[in-house]
């Protein structure tokens, strides 16, 4: 969240889309209800069904599955068309005066770049116009028709409140009476937010989609104001957290992972740091040198020297074009080139794409170890042919497989204490309720056994990789199982000339003299002590920042970007929205995001880009500068727009035995899947009180297509799709509207996710329909928008 | 001493069914298994382990849609009609507080409370043959504290306290939401029943049944002339009979044999 | 003479009118009801009368404490429909086998029109009477059909949990209603049978009545009997 959950109270107008906070994030919605009640703020949902946000929204909008960018291009559309951006802010804080070259161009599907027989776009027209000294040229009319403004008008001029209608399957009327809403916050004083969740991420777009939310929401002035943002509701606890962390393809702190041409810590720091692209860019990343030595002098202590490149050398490498996100390193074991495999806090074969696929790559190993609470699917895969009965028809007998499967019994959120960092970006310190049961041993302990215990195999024997173990600093009181605070304190960073805690990011340096495990969380764990269990509930600008509770990263700022709540004159937009103001000599209010006593007219607002401003532009995605609607991988019909170019080109779909794609003429449905508030994911069908809430398997089914088959609340129904079935009753609802694109009738099908093979309940997997096709830059699967068929059961 | 009440603001509740797990947890009751019934709805009614349940209504008229949910539980009417039938003192007792309570030790298992309740809400069970319904968590209002699923509750839909200060409440919401263009919003707190200190704020005020909320909810009239009227009338026959008869063998002695007299 | 005869349970078996014992000897007996009516009888009227005052306790808190004499109140609601069951199945067996002589005749009417005499133990001007006469015939029907009234809405309250709320509605009503009609005139029955008419209760209990009695009571079914 740029924002944070308590903030949406703030809000004049919260658009949901893609997300279903009422039904997933009940805790949080409570401000949203807040904002609707004390402010009269007005809640838009839109969505395939009418769900239980839908439920108590002000006004709902059907919309077809896979369109969201159609939708929120429609409202650039709408907001400039009638002049509804505010205009000042765009001027000040984006890059809509950046001149482009003109070379730049979109035709008929494709951006200027594509190569059609390697698949990938060379970016280079996607570049400013740079002046002599490498800085962008600008103008500040925005008149010219090189501005990122006028290109922006051009290229949204096509989504028209009858096309949006046309693709997303909603009326242009429903359309535009929710623009009129949503658009009426371009006006200072008056301010929007959108929530997200998986709804936008689980597509082959999707970083695009959230690229269109945040292009609405700085035309209308949205962004670093209380009540704006674009604010991702996390799906899990620490989901959060553990992004932060790099879990996912990233060093600590969205450092990116070095690569195969990065032999030294030079190349790398020069491939990785951004130069300013505009004079009076902060250009922070720039100190992308500091977080990275510090963070290899975290990870290698005293072998990290400045003469060995703070044992940069001992960093696994990625190839030079390699991917290895989920979809991809999923297709390598299923090709049989990787030997093991430790799922940790993982459920692949319930939550990965193509269950059967999941399962064909697990029975490639040689081992696996699964570090879990319970007996879940992927640590009985091997008895999936049994225990999935007839979803799995390819999938061999268990004595066939010869994966060895160690189950860990691991510790659940109760029994261990530590951080959670959830959506609003607070590190939340929490202590154990109880201790875990039997043989159950918390997270670091089992990380600490594992490595201690490889560490010496390797110590005595000898083999590839012995130097790199060797190197790693495990500096703690019980190795075996070290302590989460001292983990906290090392995240959080030590000067090693005071023997001092940090007291954040900005006194990192690239010398060797600082270590910090995250250079984001750096300020969480200071001299001061642990700031995350701070519980503290004043809220000094009485807009709920409340900088006392916990800690939120960065350098516990409470709403990112907020420099640009003010304008170039450090005065806010307006009174009742003033998130940080200059007082002459110094910025006060929350944390500001910019130099605490710099001018204001001294840096642009958005000091981590190298523009220093924000990007309606940009060249770091990869299929555009500009988010353009493509269909999803399946879909009922071709793109409006341009039926040539239907799908994402540069999204990455899987060609194994196992991944196929089915048409419309055989899957003629849309199929959603999603969760539901009884449930947390694949975990609560062990639980007693959450199966007791939802009990039963369902698959909801629009009133219309039911009548249609002759299905009734109840009856047993088949779904499938290219890759495999589920079988379960019948919800049959007037909350799904049979919705009318491009001419024709387009049914939703909606499937929730929680059930499996093993549980308290049980009932079929439902990404035994899912396809592997992926997003290109965050490489999330393309859960949401496929096509099956429906048929009742005898 | 004060009495308290719930306020349920309809408008605010989301359907998590956070209050159902809070219920059941605080009281102790078993979880059990749901069936499927084409909703949402946890089960098709209340049950004996089972005292809060979150009511879904899907309505679709005219193109226009809505999904209701309401939470249902005891009302703990001021009238209450539970404890107009109980034959059993002790059972079901009104405290103070306004607040109608079961205590199991004293239920014979009758069933009459289920019959004699305008909003059907007790339940029997079939292995302890005791009766079961809301507390209104007594115990926790007892020592301080909210009932459990106000506690739990995350937007703020229910709000415990005193009677009078919800009601003010209520009315205060259903005005806001007049002018919000609710024209037939309103409370719903049963007058029929002497006022039930469980109140809701109804965006459909006019047609509670379509929230599972009875219209108009009163003690059945079958019960109120049995404990009324009728109860009255069986008394001063079976007395007048038996007394009859008394007077009448006073009067005219037994019917003796003809062959008696004759001798 | 009056004495009371007490079963184990301490409940009172009926109190033995004063039927001339000593006359008995010399007088010529007859049989009036025969083993099987006399034990449907019984055993219905032990049941009616278990069922009746633990229905009393059902009936008004006020009464709660008779189901202390019964058990408590838990073995009351347990037991209570139990003897509703065995004492419709009584009642069946009497209805199968009076049925028939339990219907009305022209003389019944005339009887009933002046019912107020036979009151007032005025007997002339009285038709005589068949081995029911007209008032036990109407006891008959009135407790026939309230039992009949009992036993349906006693079902429906036996299983709340399982029974329609509209069902239960009714019967939370009519069951105290019929049991009340059917209490009221089992005051009169039992009276009648013991003070009232002397010689009644041996008929139920022994079987026989003399046969002055016979003669007397139900002159029509005397010369049945006697062949005159």
């Amino acid at each position: 969240m740029t924002n944070g959950w308590c903030d949406i109270a703030n809000t004049d107008v919260v658009l949901v889309m893609g997300g279903n906070p009422a039904e997933n994030h009940p805790v949080g919605f409570r401000f949203v209800m807040e904002a609707k009640r004390k402010r009269k703020a007005k809640l838009i949902c839109v969505d395939p069904r009418f769900n239980r946000t839908a439920a108590v929204s002000d006004s709902y909008v059907p919309l077809r599955a896979g369109t969201d960018i159609a939708f929120l291009g429609g409202l650039i559309h709408y907001t400039l068309e009638n002049n509804l951006h505010h205009e000042d802010y765009v001027k000040a804080h984006t890059n809509a005066a950046f001149l482009l070259r003109d070379d730049y161009g979109f035709e008929a599907g494709h951006f200027t770049g594509w190569n059609g027989e390697k698949k990938l776009y060379d970016k280079t027209s996607w570049q400013y116009d740079l002046d002599g000294s490498g800085f962008a040229k600008v103008d500040e009319t925005l008149q010219n028709p090189r501005s990122v403004f006028q290109a922006m008008k051009r290229h949204y001029a096509r989504y028209t409140p009858e096309k949006v209608a046309e693709i997303c399957g909603c009326t242009s009327e429903e359309f535009t009476g929710a623009a009129k809403v949503i658009c009426s916050t371009g006006r200072a004083g008056k301010v929007g937010t959108i929530l997200y969740a998986l709804g936008w991420t689980h597509h082959s777009h999707s970083v695009q989609l959230i690229h269109t939310a945040a292009m609405l929401q700085l035309l209308l002035g949205n962004i670093g104001l209380p009540g704006g943002g674009v604010n991702a509701q996390r799906g899990h606890a620490n989901i959060q957290g553990s992004t932060d962390m790099g879990a996912w393809n990233m060093l600590p702190g969205y450092l990116r992972l070095p690569r195969a041409n990065h032999q030294s810590l030079e190349e790398y720091l020069k491939a990785t740091t951004p130069k300013p692209l505009r004079p009076n860019s902060m250009n922070y990343w720039g100190n992308t040198p500091k977080f990275a030595t510090s963070l290899l002098k975290a990870y290698y202590g005293p072998e990290a020297k400045k003469e060995n490149g703070f044992g940069f050398h001992n960093l696994p490498k990625l190839g030079e074009s390699e991917n290895q996100s989920w979809g991809f390193f999923f297709d390598r074991m299923h090709r049989k080139e990787m030997q093991g495999f430790i799922s940790f806090g993982m459920n692949p074969v319930a939550n990965g794409p193509n269950t059967e696929k999941m399962l064909e790559a697990l029975a490639q190993l040689e081992w696996l170890v699964v570090v879990e609470n319970f007996e879940t699917e992927t640590a009985s895969f091997w008895n999936a042919k049994k225990l999935g009965d007839k979803f799995y028809p390819k999938f061999v007998d268990a004595a066939a497989i010869k994966t060895e499967v160690l189950l860990l019994p691991a510790a659940c959120f109760a029994e261990k204490d530590g951080a959670f960092v959830n959506s609003s970006r607070w590190l939340q310190w929490k202590k154990a309720a109880v201790p875990p049961p039997g043989l159950a041993k918390t997270d670091n302990e089992i990380i600490g056994r594992l490595f201690t215990a490889v560490r010496a195999l390797y110590e005595k024997e000898g083999g590839k990789g012995a130097e790199t173990l060797k190197a790693m600093q495990w500096n703690y009181a019980k190795p075996e199982a070290p302590a989460l605070d001292e983990v906290a304190r090392e995240v959080n960073g030590r000067d090693h000339t005071t023997n001092e805690q940090l007291a954040g990011f900005a006194a990192l340096k690239d010398d060797g003299t600082t270590s910090c495990g995250n250079w984001i969380y750096s300020g969480s764990w200071t001299q001061a002590g642990n700031q995350m269990a701070r519980r503290g509930q004043e809220d000094p600008t009485g807009l709920g920042l409340y900088p006392n509770y916990a800690w939120s990263w960065p350098a516990n700022r409470r709403i990112l970007y907020n420099r640009a709540a003010a304008d170039s004159d450090g005065k806010p937009w307006s009174a009742s929205h003033a998130t940080i103001k200059w007082d002459g000599a110094r910025w006060t209010g929350d944390t500001p995001d910019y130099k605490g006593d710099a001018k204001p007219d001294q840096y642009g607002a958005f000091i981590m880009l190298p523009e220093g401003v924000a990007k309606f532009f940009t060249a770091d995605l990869a299929e555009g500068p500009f988010p353009e609607h493509y269909e999803p991988a399946e879909s009922p019909v071709a793109n409006a727009l341009h039926p040539s170019v239907s799908f994402n080109p540069v999204a990455p779909v899987m060609h194994s035995s196992a991944d196929t794609l089915g048409d419309a003429a055989k899957f003629p449905y849309v199929a959603i899947t999603y969760r539901l508030t009884e449930h947390f994911h694949f975990w609560t069908k062990h639980v007693a009180s959450g199966t007791q809430l939802q009990s039963n398997f369902f698959i909801e089914l629009p009133a219309a297509l039911a009548r249609e088959k002759g299905i009734k609340g109840g009856d047993n129904v088949r779904v499938t799709s290219a890759r495999g079935s589920v079988e379960g009753p019948a919800l049959v609802t007037e909350r799904m509207r049979p919705l009318k694109v491009s001419g024709k009738t387009v049914y939703h099908v909606g499937i929730p996710i929680h059930w499996g093979y093993i549980g308290r309940v049980r009932g079929p997997l439902v990404n035994n329909l899912t396809p592997s096709v992926f997003d290109p830059n965050s490489g999330t699967p393309e859960y949401k928008g496929f096509l099956v068929n429906v048929e009742k059961m005898a | 001493m004060t009495t308290v009440a719930k306020l349920i603001d309809t408008t605010l509740c989301i359907g998590c069914k956070a209050c159902e797990v809070a219920c059941q947890e605080w009281n102790e009751q078993e979880f059990t298994l749901g069936v499927f019934a084409n909703t949402y709805q946890t089960l098709p009614d209340l049950a004996p382990n089972f005292w809060n349940l979150i009511k879904f209504n899907e309505e679709y008229k005219d193109g226009a849609q809505a999904w209701l949910m309401a939470k249902y539980q005891c009302m703990h009417c001021a009238e209450p009609g539970c404890l107009k039938a109980c034959p059993s003192p002790g059972a079901i007792v009104q405290l103070p507080n306004g607040i109608v309570d079961f205590h199991q030790d004293n239920c014979i298992g009758c069933g009459y409370c289920i019959t004699g309740c305008p909003f059907d809400v007790p339940r029997l069970s079939p292995t302890t043959k005791k009766v079961y319904k809301c507390s209104l968590c007594s115990d926790r209002v007892g020592a301080g504290l909210t009932p459990a699923c106000i506690r739990t509750c995350p937007t703020n839909c229910l709000t415990f306290g005193a009677r009078a200060d919800l009601v003010q409440i209520a009315n205060q919401r259903a005005v806001e939401l007049k002018a919000d263009g609710h024209k037939d919003a309103g409370v719903y707190d049963g007058p029929g029943v002497g006022g039930t200190n469980v109140i809701y704020v109804l965006k459909h005020a006019s047609t509670p049944e379509s929230y599972g909320l009875p219209k108009d909810p009163t003690i059945p009239w079958t019960v109120a002339l049995w404990k009324g009227p009728l109860k009255w009338v069986a008394n001063a026959a079976f007395i007048g009979t038996a007394v009859g008869a008394m007077l009448h063998y006073l009067k005219f002695g037994p019917k003796e044999v003809h062959g008696d007299k004759a001798d | 003479m009056h004495f009371h005869v007490f079963d184990a349970a301490g409940e009172s078996l009926g109190s033995f009118g004063t039927a001339d014992h000593g006359r008995r000897a010399v007088t010529k007996q007859i049989d009036r009801f025969s083993f099987a009516e006399r034990a449907s009888h019984w055993v219905s009227a032990i049941c009616f009368l278990y069922a009746a005052l633990t229905g009393l306790a059902l009936w008004s808190p006020k009464l709660f404490w008779l189901s202390g004499v019964f058990g408590g109140g838990e073995v009351v609601r347990a037991w209570h429909p139990w003897a509703g069951m065995i004492f419709s199945c009584a009642l069946g067996v009497m209805i199968r086998r009076w049925s028939a002589q339990m219907q009305l005749d022209e003389d019944d009417q005339i009887w009933l029109a002046k019912s107020h005499l036979y009151a007032q133990n005025i007997e002339a001007g009285l038709p005589e009477s068949g081995r029911f006469n007209a008032g036990q015939k109407m006891l008959f029907w009135t407790q026939s059909a309230a039992a009949l009234g009992l036993v349906f809405t006693g079902v429906v309250l036996w299983f709340p949990e399982s029974m329609p709320r509209a069902l239960r509605l009714g019967a939370i009503l009519l069951h105290p209603a019929c049991a009340s009609v059917s209490i009221g005139g089992i005051i009169v029955h039992i009276y009648m049978s013991t003070l009232g008419v002397p010689g009644a209760l041996q008929a139920m209990v022994r079987g026989t009545v003399s046969e002055e009695w016979a003669k007397s009571h139900h002159g029509k079914w005397y010369r049945e009997v006697a062949g005159r």
